[in-house]
Parts: structure tokens; C-alpha cells; sequence
């Protein structure tokens, strides 16, 4: 009914359009779109489900269907309507152009309309295309021509479009009816260009020591098609296929530290946490639409700084430790309580005017309620690391003894823990033991093992470690 | 503690019914907080055609609202938006969603768009200058250009080598000039409210030029730093809180992605072959301009702070009447302007970041090696070594940048290095390379000199100069027991063994070791 004006503004053309071959739904009927439901998936990929009211005729039909997204995967359609079976489904992708009409029309008659450049005055008179071919060949009565060869103005009309050029590409399935008559009909597929993602807005308050967490989902439309009035429901998954190719999954990149086992109470389809739009809401063309998920205030988080040695190292300069923000997800004893789907989170915290601040953002997957995320927001000015390699003694033609020396310092004015991890024990098929530390140190895996030193308020620690490498 | 929203507020779901649409124009008062390129190298410059910065922008904007839904519509914000990130506070009925449309309006979507539609063609007559419009119905898409339907039948747009346009009756729904936010929101009554909108937003870049002018003495320093903002966006922001933050932050987005505006594509109008050749079809357009990213080289550099000192420059520092003011922000450094200052579009200002006067410091000559390698002649590193802790008259967090050093001659001052600082925390050992000496050279020669081995080495240090030097050389190597004892029991400096020696001027120092390639 929304077209009905536009229709209306179409009736004076009722004359010209009673040539028309074009079947069916005509693009000047407006969006043909009818009731949409539209299931968005993280991979970029989307399920629209489309009823429309068409009016069978008894028997064979061939139904066209425009407005549905640009980006249709055509082999994904299904079409259910009562009382009809589908004979064959098209998807036609010939496009109307002035070259593509020139082409159709070899063998054709059309009418060549002349202005004279000096007085205006136009001459009309037929012609019959013979051929196409780097130049337009005409036989104009017993003359050959070829069409403006000599640049002079022309008008080519032709009589008709061929059907099968069309402006846009068009599905179109032909039906058996078993009867005649308006009725609901069915047409679901799969498009590429729709998609969504979660962004979390973080305020972290340093000394309450906690974090509110707003989620907002972001719809990105660029199917080329506006989708009026669509239930929406996103999926926080990626069902694999072709657009869930996990080069775009995003990488956890170690933000999950420990995965959780409690069940959010949310909707669930098999694995995949659903979350449904209220409300129908119009997705247009080259959109991003933001609608808010969760809103969480309080939540308690501690900084931490991290530090990885890569290997047994001297630094000529210190470098900054990461800055870590760490909380959890869960539901019970002070967590957020929710399961996260995967975005981005972008932290902000409170200068001393009270304004709020970015400070840094991180990804996350798909996180479990109850999981510990700890994100890395940048690299803290005044905490730094400098490691020394203060000895290495061969002790016998297969056994290593390496001795490190990590300076740590704080320039901030409050204490704070750091982790330090010394990685490289296991290259290949050595194995590396502690044999002295200063401070006892938590064997990670075979691989690195990790101190929490606990620094002073502008301080500095020193940790000495021995390490013995049998190769 | 907290609360759960349900994805839309439950309200009778009627397609945009009642729904009015105000238009914010401007802000009326707006915050800048400008982030340095994350990617840069420590101390790398601004790149002015091509900002990899960013900017956390905060307005605040008064709306009135009519009671019901509503849709504000944001303008006059940067060009760079990062709209995912856009915040807005203050909205009584909170915000129901928030919508960046990018369906921009041009000769193609406007073609596309009217698909269908009822147009005019107009037709000029060249020789009588005769102007004719005929109405027609735009039967093909944008792609392979137009084919029209007309009382006469069907026909293509230019292809007849008549003057020939397409005229629209309107735009079509839905198409922007430019990508626009808004927000949708439900008021419980009929309001004038305030609001907050803070985005980040991509074209921003800071950083930080340091000037040391060399007292006459030779033995402290006047250290002076300009904070330099630049702005590519087409806004300006006017009497904007200015604020530059240091430090490095995790990023993990493709802002410039993120903000882009969405090319739209070409018309290209395609015809059937015209002539043998002569007129065939016509070449495509030429490219789309690229993405208004650059700056005016001659763009304004507003210096806020004025006054040059009229005493030599050596004599005294830069005088200035606004210092950015430093505060902590979590693990960043926040400068702040402390007053008022506009941030043109594609413009470049300076403002004072910090200025420490008379800092004692030290040049040393250092060289690196590993204890394996000799070579001849080899010009040192010229480093200027400063302690940034308070009792040195610094103590201050240094964020990285350029670094200038000036040194008087009778009344003029003239520029004897320049290098780069990394971020320095307060407490650390500042260590500013400034170039390298050919009047300090060093030698390292293996088994030369009578009754040497094959695995002896002699470093020889030269000075040319007048005056003595502190040279600093530091060995690449990890201490087994089986290294001589004369480069085991060096000192270390910043992690290497190095040997420390002071070279009268016009003089040489030579150190003596031995040293065996561990398998």
C-alpha cells in the first residue's frame, strides 16, 4: 500500500506502459518487499524471509521477484505458497543498456530520427540493424549505412525491450497453481553485506576499581537494498559457510584468560546465543545501526601490568608494560553476568575534570558468562621493564646455564602488580629448569614461566633468576 | 546494581508514526582530545597530508524535543566520525537506536533511485537554441548507463550526439549528502535538553618538538617543547577545551574504515558503437578525486603563545605565556591547553608542552660493538645525557618527538644536532642521540701490533678535538666465564659491558682484550 502513490503518479503514463512486456510486479510499483524477518549472522552474512501476497493464476505462472537484497546468494532461494509446486527458479542477470538493446535488435526494424543541424527540422525514416560489430550496420531501404559515421545527430528508437533485459537482476520462479487467487507466499534466502557486531562502551573507574559495560549491537548494511520494516534477530554466531571463512572470525588473541561455564539467560538457538530487535526497525542501504544490549554498572575490575621476555634478552632500553584491565563475566560473586558476543571494547575513563577519556580498545570473541577476559588497553608510560642477560656458562657440552636479571620500574605514585613472563624455555627439544630465583615463580608450561611482583609506589624491583637449558 | 534492557523499549510498535526529526546543527561548546598515531615510530614527525591520529571529540549540543518519538539528526561534526563509537547522554528517553546513513546522494544513486520513475528529458537544439523537454521512464539501472522510455518508444540517454539531460522531479527517499548520525529517542514530554555527543573521530595527529638551546657553558640546557596539533577535517573547532594525550593505546580497529565515506561509484554513460570508430564509446571519466585527506601546505599555524624573548636566544629560553598542563590518565599523560583554543580545519597549531630551564647535562661519544669485530676509523654517536628525576632540574614525563639542539655563536644560536626521544617516564636516564663526530673515531683491530695473537683485539678511541671527551664503549655480548676477564669485569650500561674512558683533547685511549667465537 505504500506504493500506491507512487502508482498513482504512474497512471499518466498508463498509455506508454500498455506496451510493456515486462510481467508482473512492474518497478514502478514501488518497494515490493513484503513482511521481512531478517536473522543476521557475525560473518557477514544474513537469512531474509520475505512474504509476499501474490495473485496465482490456475496453472503455470512465472513469478518475478524485485526488491529482494543485491547481494542474493540465488541458490539459496526457497519458495512456499499453499496449493502451488515450483516447476523451475531464474535468476537473470542480462542488463537493459543501450549497447545490450542495440545488440538485441540485429534483424529488428527501428526508427531513425534526424535533426538537421542548421535548421532543426527533423526527418524520420526505418531502419533495419544488420549487424553490431565495432559499428552499427543499417539497411535504411535500399541503402547501407553505418549509424553516425559522419557525427551528425541521430535518435535510435526502438520499438520495444527484449524481455529478457532487465534493469536489475531478477529472480523469478514459475509455479504450478492448483487454483487461482491472492495468497501468502513464502521466499527465503541467504545475501552476503549484512552483518553485525557488538560495541562495548567501558567506563573504568581506577579507584573504585570497577568498570560499566553498555553493549550496543552494530548492524552494517551494504547489500545495496534497503529492508523496510524487518523483524530482526541476531544470531551471536558464525554458522560456517561461505562467508564464515575464519580468517574473519576475530582472534581471541589471549583476551579470554579463562573460558566460563555458566549459561546467560538468554535465548539460545543450539550453541548460538539470539538476540531478538523488540521492535521492527527499517535497515537501510549503507547503514550502521546501533541498538543498546546490556547495560551494566559496577562491575568489579583490577589493572594489572604485563610483561612477556621473548627470550633470553639484553634490552639496551626499558619498555613499557602492558596496561590490563581484568574482569569477569560471571553471574555469581561480582561479575557482569552476561555472555558477550564478539565486538569490540573500548575503554574510557575520567580525567580530572570528570570528562570522560578513550584509554584504549580491545577485541574479544564470543565469551561465555562466568569467563575472565583480561584486555590489554595500551602501554603504561611509567611502568617499564629492562632485562639483562648477566651470565651464560656452558657447565657441559649439553647443559646451559643462563642468568637474567629483570629491572623492573614504577614511576606512578601508587604501588602495582606486574606479571612477568619469561618465555623460551622450550624451543625445540631442550627443557629448562629453574635452578635459582629471587622470588618464587609459577611455571606457566614447558614454555614460560611468570612472576607477580608486587612494585612500590615510585619504586623499582630487581628479579634475578638461573636458568638451566639441557639441549 | 545493574539492569537489562530489552533490545527496543516496549512501545506500540507504529512505523514512524508521530516520529518528528530535529536537526541539531552545531554544538555549543566542544572538547578535543587528540591521540598520536599509534603506528609511528617513537619521535616520528606528523605526516600533514595523510593524519594517522586521532581525536576524541565531545560536544555538548541543545536539542528541543517534542514529546513522543523523535530522531536527532547530528550535524556539523567532524568528517572523520567514528560513528560506532558516538555516545549520546543527557536524552530523558534514553537512545532507542542510533543510525549512521551513508546512502549518498550523486548522478548514479539519483539514476538508480528514480528506476521506474516518471523524468523529463530535456533537449537543447543547437541550431535554433530551441530547449524542448519530453517527458520519459527510466527503464535501466546505473550500471551500462540509460535507456529511456519515451512516447516514441525506447531510446538511450547521449548516444545522439544531440544535447540531451535528464531532469528529476525530486530526490529519491533516503539519500544524504554527506554520511549522517542520528539517534532515535522517545520523550516523555515536549523538552529543551542538553546533550552530550562524544565520538572519536579519525584526521587528528599530535606531537611533541623539543627545542635544547646549549648554554654558553657547554653545561646545561634550556628544554623547551612545543605540543603541535593538526587537523585535516573540513570542521573547525571553535574555543575547543584542548587536551593531547601520550602514551601508546591499544587499538584494534581500522578507524579510517570505520569513518570513510562510502565512494560513490561513477556514471558512466555507455552507448551502442557510434561511426566506424571516430565516435565510438566514450572514454570512461576520469578517477574519482581521492579522499580529501590533505593539508594545505600553507595551512594556518597559529602559534598561541607570542612573545620571543628580545635577549640572544641563548641567554634565555622561549618565553611563553601558556604551558599545556599535565595530568595523569590511567597509564597515558593527559596535556592540557588551559585555555580556550580553536583547532582549524586542515590547520596546524602550536602550543608550549613543557619548559625546563638550565638541566645539567653530559655529551658522551658512544659506540656499540661486539667484541668480534674490528673496523677502522668509526664515527661515534654524539649523546646528550640528561637525568630526568627533580634534583636534575627535570622530572617531568618527556613524551617522545623530535628533538632539536641549538648551541650559541656570539649572538646568534645555530642548530648542532637533532634526533629523537622515545616516551621517558620520570626517574629514567635520558640518552638523545643527536648525530655522529668525525672528530671521534675509534679503532678496533685484531692481532696488529707486535706479539698480538690472532684473537687479540686493541680498540684505540682518537679525539681531534680541543677539549677532552667522555666516550662509552659497549659490547654486544653474553657473559660466559670463559670471557676475558678484562671485558668480564667491565661495568654495565644500559645492559651492555662498557668501557668508560675520558680522552684528553688532541689525544688517544686504547684498551686491550682478548676474545675467542664461542661455538
Amino acid at each position: 500500500m505504500r506504493a500506491l502513490a507512487r502508482t498513482c503518479g504512474a497512471v499518466v503514463f498508463a498509455a506508454l506502459l500498455a506496451g510493456q512486456p515486462v510481467a508482473a510486479q512492474d518497478p514502478t510499483a514501488g518497494n515490493a518487499q513484503g513482511q521481512l524477518s531478517v536473522t543476521i549472522y557475525n560473518g557477514g552474512q544474513a537469512l531474509v524471509q520475505d512474504i509476499r501476497q501474490i495473485a496465482f493464476p490456475t496453472g503455470r505462472s512465472r513469478q518475478e521477484f524485485p526488491d529482494v537484497s543485491a547481494q542474493i546468494r540465488p541458490q539459496t532461494v526457497s519458495f512456499a505458497a499453499d496449493g502451488t509446486a515450483i516447476v523451475e527458479q531464474n535468476f537473470d542477470y542480462d542488463l537493459l543498456s543501450p549497447n545490450a538493446l542495440m545488440q538485441k535488435a540485429v534483424g529488428e526494424t527501428v526508427t531513425l530520427l534526424r535533426t538537421n543541424v542548421a535548421t532543426g527540422a527533423e526527418t524520420r525514416e526505418r531502419a533495419k540493424v544488420l549487424a553490431v560489430n565495432g559499428g552499427v550496420v543499417l539497411q535504411i531501404g535500399p541503402r547501407i549505412e553505418i549509424l553516425r559515421d559522419d557525427g551528425m545527430p541521430v535518435r535510435v528508437i526502438f520499438d520495444k525491450i527484449p524481455p529478457n533485459l532487465r534493469a536489475k537482476p531478477t529472480l523469478s520462479i514459475t509455479v504450478d497453481s492448483q487454483r487461482a487467487g491472492s495468497r501468502a507466499a513464502t521466499l527465503s534466502y541467504l545475501t552476503g553485506g549484512l552483518g553485525w557486531a557488538a560495541d562495548y562502551v567501558s567506563l573504568y573507574d581506577e579507584k573504585a576499581g570497577t568498570v560499566d559495560v553498555q553493549g550496543w549491537v552494530t548492524l552494517t548494511n551494504t547489500t545495496g537494498t534497503t529492508f523496510d520494516q524487518a523483524r530482526t534477530l541476531l544470531v551471536a554466531g558464525t554458522p560456517s559457510g561461505q562467508a564464515a571463512n575464519s580468517r574473519y572470525r576475530p582472534q581471541p588473541q589471549g583476551n579470554l584468560r579463562r573460558a566460563g561455564t555458566e549459561t546467560a539467560p538468554r535465548e539460545q538457538l543450539g550453541d548460538y546465543y539470539l538476540y531478538p530487535l523488540a521492535e521492527r526497525t527499517t535497515i537501510a542501504n549503507a547503514q550502521t545501526k546501533q541498538v543498546s544490549f546490556l547495560d551494566v554498572s559496577g562491575v568489579p575490575a583490577q589493572k594489572i601490568y604485563e610483561y612477556t621476555v621473548g627470550g633470553f634478552d639484553t634490552m639496551t632500553e626499558p619498555r613499557s608494560a602492558a596496561s590490563v584491565i581484568k574482569f569477569n563475566t560471571s553471574a555469581k560473586g561480582g561479575g557482569l553476568g552476561d555472555a558477550l558476543p564478539a565486538g569490540t571494547v573500548r575503554f574510557y575513563q575520567r580525567d580530572l575534570r570528570g570528562d570522560p577519556q578513550f584509554i584504549g580498545e580491545n577485541s574479544i570473541g564470543h565469551t561465555p558468562m562466568g569467563s575472565e577476559l583480561g584486555l590489554a588497553t595500551g602501554e603504561a608510560f611509567d611502568v617499564k621493564v629492562q632485562s639483562t642477560v648477566v651470565k651464560r656458562e656452558r657447565m657441559s657440552p649439553r647443559i646451559w646455564r643462563t642468568s637474567m636479571s629483570y629491572l623492573l620500574t614504577n614511576a606512578r605514585a601508587q604501588p602495582v602488580t606486574i606479571d612477568l613472563v619469561q618465555r623460551g624455555l622450550d624451543w625445540y627439544w631442550d627443557d629448562t629448569r629453574i635452578i635459582t630465583e629471587s622470588q618464587k615463580s609459577e611455571r606457566l608450561d614447558s614454555d614460560g614461566t611468570k612472576w607477580r611482583v608486587a612494585m612500590p609506589a615510585n619504586g623499582e624491583v630487581t628479579i634475578t633468576a638461573t636458568f638451566e637449558t639441557r639441549y | 546494581m545493574r539492569r537489562w534492557l530489552t533490545l527496543f523499549l516496549m512501545l506500540a510498535a507504529s512505523p514512524a508514526a508521530a516520529q518528528s526529526v530535529v536537526t541539531s546543527a552545531a554544538p555549543d561548546a566542544v572538547a578535543v582530545s587528540v591521540f598520536r598515531d599509534p603506528e609511528r615510530s617513537e619521535g616520528g614527525e606528523i605526516e600533514r597530508d595523510w593524519l594517522n591520529g586521532f581525536a576524541l571529540i565531545s560536544e555538548t549540543r541543545t536539542i528541543d524535543l517534542a514529546a513522543g518519538e523523535s530522531v536527532i539528526r547530528f550535524e556539523g561534526v567532524a568528517e572523520g566520525m567514528i560513528a560506532v563509537s558516538a555516545i549520546v547522554t543527557g536524552l530523558p528517553g534514553g537512545v532507542v537506536q542510533k543510525n549512521r546513513d551513508a546512502a549518498l546522494l550523486s548522478p548514479a544513486s539519483l539514476l538508480d533511485g528514480s528506476l521506474g520513475n516518471r523524468v523529463h528529458i530535456r533537449r537543447t537544439d543547437r541550431a535554433t537554441g530551441r530547449v524542448r523537454e519530453d517527458e520519459a521512464i527510466i527503464r535501466s539501472g546505473p550500471q551500462g548507463a540509460v535507456v529511456l522510455q519515451t512516447a516514441a518508444g525506447f531510446e538511450s540517454l547521449r548516444c545522439t550526439g544531440l544535447p540531451e539531460s535528464i531532469v528529476y522531479d525530486g530526490v529519491p527517499a533516503g539519500l544524504t549528502a554527506k554520511p549522517t548520525l542520528s539517534v532515535t529517542t522517545r520523550s516523555p514530554a515536549a523538552q529543551r535538553v542538553t546533550v552530550t555527543l562524544t565520538y572519536l573521530s579519525t584526521g587528528f595527529d599530535w606531537a611533541s618538538n623539543y627545542v635544547a638551546r646549549v648554554a654558553a657553558d657547554g653545561r646545561t640546557l634550556d628544554l623547551f617543547a612545543w605540543l603541535t596539533v593538526a587537523n585535516s577535517n573540513g570542521e573547525s573547532f571553535a574555543d575547543a577545551r584542548l587536551a593531547a594525550i601520550a602514551g601508546t593505546l591499544n587499538k584494534v580497529s581500522d578507524f579510517k574504515a570505520l569513518a570513510d565515506v562510502p565512494q560513490a561509484p561513477p556514471l558512466r554513460l555507455t552507448c551502442f558503437p557510434l561511426g566506424t570508430g571516430r565516435y565510438g564509446i566514450p572514454p570512461p571519466p576520469p578517477p574519482p578525486p581521492a579522499p580529501a585527506f590533505y593539508v594545505d601546505n600553507e595551512g594556518d599555524n597559529i602559534v598561541v603563545t607570542a612573545q620571543r624573548s628580545r635577549a640572544p636566544m641563548m641567554e634565555s629560553a622561549i618565553a611563553v605565556s601558556v604551558v599545556a598542563e599535565l595530568e595523569n590518565l590511567g597509564d597515558l599523560k593527559l596535556y592540557r591547553v588551559p585555555i580556550p583554543v580553536t583547532v582549524a580545519a586542515n590547520g596546524q597549531k602550536q602550543v608550549a608542552l613543557l619548559v625546563k630551564d638550565r638541566v645539567p647535562f653530559r655529551t658522551i661519544y658512544r659506540l656499540r660493538s661486539s667484541p668480534g669485530d674490528s673496523f677502522e676509523s668509526m664515527e661515534v654517536e654524539r649523546v646528550l645525557r640528561m637525568e630526568n628525576k627533580e634534583a636534575a632540574r627535570l622530572g617531568v614525563p618527556l613524551p617522545s618527538g623530535q628533538v632539536a639542539v641549538f648551541a650559541p655563536r656570539g649572538d646568534e644560536s645555530l642548530l648542532v644536532g637533532e634526533g629523537q626521544v622515545r616516551d621517558h617516564a620520570v626517574g629514567e636516564k635520558v640518552d638523545l642521540v643527536i648525530g655522529e663526530s668525525s672528530q671521534v673515531r675509534v679503532d678496533i683491530v685484531e692481532g696488529a701490533a707486535p706479539k698480538m695473537a690472532d684473537d687479540d683485539y686493541r680498540v684505540t678511541v682518537t679525539n681531534a678535538n680541543p677539549f677532552a671527551v667522555d666516550f662509552e664503549l659497549g659490547f654486544h655480548v653474553d657473559p660466559d666465564p670463559k670471557l676475558d676477564k678484562r671485558l668480564r669485569k667491565l661495568p654495565r650500561r644500559d645492559g651492555l659491558l662498557t668501557w668508560s674512558i675520558r680522552v684528553p683533547a688532541n689525544d688517544s685511549r686504547s684498551f686491550d682484550y682478548r676474545f675467542v667465537e664461542p661455538d
